[in-house]
């Protein structure tokens, strides 16, 4: 008896004792700040080679245009830096983390440069600021032409070490502009320099595709008369017909895994869906309905396809299984659905619909939910595409009679335009990385 | 006594100038006249407009019990504009006597019907006392004493104060019905909100202890919340973790500890960045506290 009370005594004392410590459970269900704090420095020369100020600038410009438009941050005022900005250590050691995080930045992009004979050598660190810790860090050599290339290649790593996927800015975008007078295919990089022409058919070329797995692009020419499907090594330049089938050879998409290509061929008389392999032979007829079925565009996972069709009278956007055949309605709003795009991160697919008589591109989820705005306001907004990672989607707004390729984030923000003006740019597709 | 006192009047009046006396009662009926004047309709008053004024109770501190009352507590958080209560309104009673204007007063405003907080309160005031201002009268013309003879002045005088009178009575009717809808309107929006009592004292909204102060643990929540930065496109599917945080009375994070990760690295990494910020609470706690913080991104991702 007595043995038991001692033994209570001495648990209300334990639970006494263990109570003193007050433990309150609490839920953070949202960031304080939805932006990351960034300061951005200017490149510093190093060593020898002498300064190249406009080499530096060009740099930082680029750099800052593709941060910006991930939309992760928000720049810290360069007005504020203190002397660290100026010194060129990139060491954990050299850098006053201090003095950045008074100025309230969370990271940090610091970077030297030297030139010596036409070879430009960059250095760049992405330092987080609280912890002190290297996230990233690069050095970079090329031709002093390649300092655009740098930019855009060191932002990718940005934001693969802040959001763990690589950025789309070290690729390429290809779209269809009648600059020349007749419609052919360019290739530009993603804030819209360096375009270059890449055919010279003196034709219609259009609806551009870029292989997943090789450096080359398909698209659809009348070169030869007829509309066939045409393949072009972007490097070598080399070119030849995938698909010369009589009649339609359009709208041509490389699986995921880049073995086969969705297109409609009209044959048969009928436009419909097929596969066929990358040597032009019929591998599989997808679709078989007296509708016409155009635009096929391949979920992430190579398993279904989605595409337009007007087989219930107005053109709608369908989904169909590439094994089974099946086909399911997506779109039942609107009277015009077209150009769909499918995410190739996830199940999101953008689509240009027809409201007034004015195309805004859509979203919607492939079981048909939560579909979304995401473009308003006047000239229509046709032919999106995503980026390779799904964070941006490109598209052509013809603005006052001129058609132009913009860029916006996934969410409908941020857009842009990145062609130049002086032609009507039409059909872009957005390249994998290489 | 008698003779003495009468001895020291007429040695007065032997120092008084001749019309003293006269001189006296005028002086005294001109002092007379003084607040007469003032009273007197031909001068219109102008108050004094006050500037509203703003009790702020700065006793925020982080307790472990907090009484009920507003939870505006945390540091940062000190702004006596985000208080609902105190509107300067005008005070439609009693109206003050309106200046000669002949015009028809369109500057005055009228209450508004959506008073946040109701006239009669019988709570204690003890925070924000309501700004007792009068809306500034519209300044008025002086009389101008070149036109009308007396008599047109009175007669006109007789009118204007019947009209005004009958505006009055108007005015007090509507006065009336407004604040009658007022108050109505205050009852509603006091169920909206938060706050039980706009003029809580510093407290938190269903505290049920009896201190002055507002929670640590909502201080804690707020103040660490704050210090987070995490763009939605960092996001990729429905990061979530746990965190076991442990804070000395000082407000000094003696160490935490990952009870769960989310596996998503820019998450984590971004709780890092937050609680290093958080090392040093900007208040002391009321005792050493351990916090075990759930982070997810359910508010932000619903609104995306």
């Amino acid at each position: 008896m007595k043995s038991l009370k001692v033994c209570f005594l001495i648990s209300v004392l334990i639970l006494s004792l263990s109570v003193t410590v007050f433990a309150a459970r609490i839920e953070i269900s949202s960031p304080g700040e939805q932006t990351i704090p960034l300061a951005l420095t200017r490149l510093l020369p190093i060593g020898v080679g002498g300064a190249q100020p406009a080499l530096a600038r060009e740099f930082q410009e680029v750099l800052e245009n593709d941060l910006e438009m991930s939309g992760l941050f928000e720049f810290v005022d360069p007005a504020a830096f203190l002397g660290d900005a100026e010194r060129l250590g990139l060491s954990r050691t050299d850098i006053d983390f201090n003095q950045w995080r008074m100025l309230g930045s969370e990271a940090l992009i610091k970077g030297g440069y030297s030139v010596s004979s036409g070879k430009v050598t960059i250095e760049l660190r992405l330092y987080d600021v609280i912890t002190q810790r290297l996230l990233t860090g690069r050095r970079y050599l090329g031709n002093s032409t390649d300092v655009r290339k740098i930019a855009h290649t060191f932002a990718d790593q940005v934001l693969k070490s802040l959001t763990g996927e690589e950025g789309p800015f070290s690729t390429k975008i290809a779209y269809i502009s009648n600059r020349t007078g007749h419609k052919e295919l360019y290739l530009m990089d993603v804030d819209g320099y360096q375009p270059i022409r890449m055919t010279d058919h003196r034709s219609i070329v259009l609806n551009p595709d870029f292989s997943p797995t090789r450096k080359e692009v398909i698209f659809t020419s009348y070169k030869n008369g007829n509309p066939d499907l045409f393949r072009k090594e972007i490097y070598t330049g080399r070119e030849s017909r995938v698909s010369l089938k009589p009649g339609l050879n359009i709208g041509g998409r490389y699986s995921p895994d880049g073995r086969e290509i969705a297109l409609t061929l009209s044959k048969d008389k009928n436009s419909e869906l097929y596969l066929i392999g990358t040597d032009g032979t019929v591998h599989r007829r997808l679709t078989n309905h007296y509708g016409i079925d155009v635009d096929p565009t391949w979920s992430p996972n190579g398993q279904k396809i989605a595409f337009v069709s007007d087989r219930r009278g107005n053109p709608n956007i369908f989904i169909v299984n590439v094994h089974s055949l099946e086909v399911s309605r997506l779109t039942f709003e609107g009277k015009y659905n077209a150009t769909p795009a499918w995410n190739p991160k996830d199940d999101r697919i953008a689509f240009a619909r027809m409201d007034n008589g004015v195309f805004n591109v859509f979203t919607i989820r492939e079981d048909g939910s939560d579909e979304r705005q995401l473009t308003f306001g006047a000239g229509s907004k046709e032919h999106p595409r995503w980026s390779p990672d799904g964070r941006f989607l490109i598209y052509s707004h013809d603005l006052a009679g001129e058609k132009s390729i913009w860029i916006m984030r996934a969410d409908g923000t941020g857009a842009r335009r990145i062609s130049a003006p002086g032609g009507n740019d039409i059909h872009p597709a957005w390249s994998v990385r290489w | 006594m008698e003779s003495s006192r009468k001895q020291r009047w007429r040695q007065l009046q032997s120092v008084f100038e001749p019309g003293f006396k006269q001189m006296l009662l005028i002086s005294l009926l001109l002092h007379l006249l003084v607040p007469v004047l003032y009273y007197a309709p031909f001068f219109p008053q102008r108050d004094i407009r006050k500037p509203p004024v703003y009790r702020v109770n700065l006793v925020n501190k982080p307790v472990k019990n907090p009484q009920a009352g507003r939870p505006e507590a945390v540091a940062e958080k000190k702004k006596p504009e985000a208080k609902p209560a105190p509107k300067p309104e005008p005070k439609p009673l009693p109206p003050s006597p309106k200046p000669v204007a002949p015009k028809p007063e369109p500057v005055k405003p009228k209450p508004v019907p959506v008073k946040p907080k109701p006239e009669p309160q019988p709570e204690p005031k003890a925070v924000a006392k309501k700004p007792e201002v009068k809306p500034a009268p519209v300044p008025a013309p002086e009389p101008v004493k070149t036109g009308p003879t007396k008599a047109q002045e009175s007669a006109l005088e007789k009118r204007l104060r019947e009209i005004r009178e009958a505006q009055e009575k108007k005015a007090q009717e509507t006065a009336r019905k407004d604040r009658l809808a007022a108050l109505k309107a205050a009852a509603v929006a006091e169920s909206a909100k938060k706050s039980p009592i706009a003029d809580a004292p510093v407290g938190m909204i269903g505290g049920k202890g009896d201190e002055e102060g507002v929670s640590a643990v909502a201080f804690v929540q707020e103040f660490i919340q704050q210090q987070w930065s995490f763009s939605k496109y960092q996001a990729a599917g429905n990061p979530q973790a746990e965190v076991k945080l442990f804070y000395s009375t000082d407000g000094e994070l003696l160490h935490y500890k990952f009870l769960k990760k989310s596996g998503n690295e820019a998450f984590d990494d971004s709780l890092i960045r937050a609680i290093t910020k958080s090392r040093q609470l900007p208040q002391a706690l009321p005792e050493a506290m351990e916090f075990h913080i759930f982070f997810n991104l359910k508010d932000m991702l619903d609104r995306r």
